[in-house]
């Protein structure tokens, strides 16, 4: 029994191994590994990894794909938004899904990048990346990882056994240049860029070198995330209908908002992220996007 | 109506219930709080359960109030402060760096 046991916890290490360097000779910047269990104190009934997968045993989440340093630093806006997306990391996720079954011979869910209703995630693959200890979460939102800041994420809910990776112990939010800022202006730079009390999304405090009382503001973020994505076309489509002067109506119709919007839900089945200010001066990830 | 959906008078009943209950707006939900104080948004079915209603009633009240509940200038709002953020960090944080460089 003892040699057996040996044996399977082997074969479950060498499965890990093998999936990890998969995964980053497929792209991925990072690669970890959450236990199924781990989800029950975080996330509602509903959307935990045996929700979607019956007899789930271990959750693969792979991160990369951020976008390039030039696309940081790029003065225009709108270049970033159609860089910023999930797409370029999704399919190394499909292809770990792929790997497990048919290599493996284990059930393999992919988790799908989009919402099941509303801005309702299927499964939080922040949750899913905190948990697989590739980051943790920031005062800003995003998960970041200590060298690459943000990243996008996939997941895949697995019945095979795999030993989890703990979640980071120490927090990567807040960054030693935060704590200095925050004594000295009362601020950090993701909320000095974007304040809920400004009209912003985001507010919360240091004490002893910890966030506390955070705040996010989903509803506002989802407007600039999300400018000219489906909120958008609803929210312009309204004013349309709401619209009854003819010529009125075609200022609109043809006009850049929702042309605009068009092109973005048109070009569909991805994640464009079109709002990056929050992330833009955080100092998480900065040396790795800094180049000559 | 040929889909479902839901009735004006009971979604201006519940619509503020329910994104203060969801995850619209997020306090303490990071994982390094103090511990005990780390929360979550409910999910549409605990909802439910909260303020009895049936779990479809609140995923269809949410979703109407997640797009109702800024006005279209919300969305002109983001256009102009992406812009001028974008600009005002690669003018002080970028553009004075490289030319120090040259």
């Amino acid at each position: 029994m003892a040699a057996e046991t040996r044996r399977s916890e082997t074969e479950a290490a060498e499965a890990k191994a093998r999936i990890k360097e998969l995964a980053l000779k497929r792209g991925a910047l990072v690669c970890g590994v959450a236990g199924v269990k781990s989800f029950d104190a975080v996330a509602p009934e509903g959307h935990r990894p045996g929700d979607l997968l019956p007899g789930a045993r271990s959750v693969v989440v792979v991160g990369g794909a951020p976008p390039r340093a030039g696309d940081w630093i790029s003065p225009i806006p709108e270049h970033q938004e159609t860089m910023g997306t999930s797409q370029r990391i999704e399919p190394i996720g499909r292809q770990i899904a792929y790997h497990i079954e048919e290599e493996l011979g284990y059930y393999a869910l992919f988790v799908p990048g989009g919402v099941s209703r509303g801005n309702q995630p299927f499964l939080s693959l922040m949750l899913a990346a905190e948990l697989a200890g590739l980051g943790s979460r920031s005062l800003a939102g995003p998960i970041l990882h200590a060298k690459y800041g943000m990243l996008y994420y996939a997941a895949v809910v697995t019945t095979l056994p795999l030993d989890p990776d703990p979640p980071l112990e120490t927090p990567v939010c807040p960054a030693p240049s935060c704590l200095e800022m925050w004594e000295r202006e009362g601020t950090t730079p993701c909320i000095k860029v974007c304040p809920a009390s400004a009209g912003g999304c985001l507010d919360g405090r240091i004490e002893n070198g910890r966030f506390v009382r955070t705040q996010y503001d989903r509803n506002r973020c989802h407007t600039r995330v999300y400018t000219n994505w489906v909120g958008g076309f609803q929210k312009s489509l309204e004013a349309v209908l709401d619209e009854p002067d003819k010529e009125k109506r075609k200022m609109i119709l043809h006009g850049s908002f929702f042309t605009k919007s068009l092109w973005s839900i048109t070009y569909s089945g991805q994640c464009q992220a079109q709002c990056f200010e929050c992330i833009r001066v955080c100092p998480v990830g900065q040396e790795y996007r800094t180049k000559k | 109506m040929g889909f479902f959906t839901i009735s004006p008078e009971l979604y201006r009943q519940y619509k503020d219930q329910i994104l203060e209950l969801a995850n619209s707006f997020q306090r303490d939900v990071n994982e390094h709080l103090p511990p005990g104080e780390r929360k979550r948004g409910l999910s549409d079915r605990e909802i439910a359960e909260r303020l009895g209603l049936e779990e479809r009633v609140v995923t269809e009240i949410r979703c109407v109030a997640e797009r109702d509940y800024y006005s279209l200038d919300e969305w002109e709002k983001a256009i102009q402060f992406k812009k001028q953020a974008c600009r005002e960090y690669v003018e002080t944080k970028i553009i004075r760096f490289l030319k120090k460089e040259e």
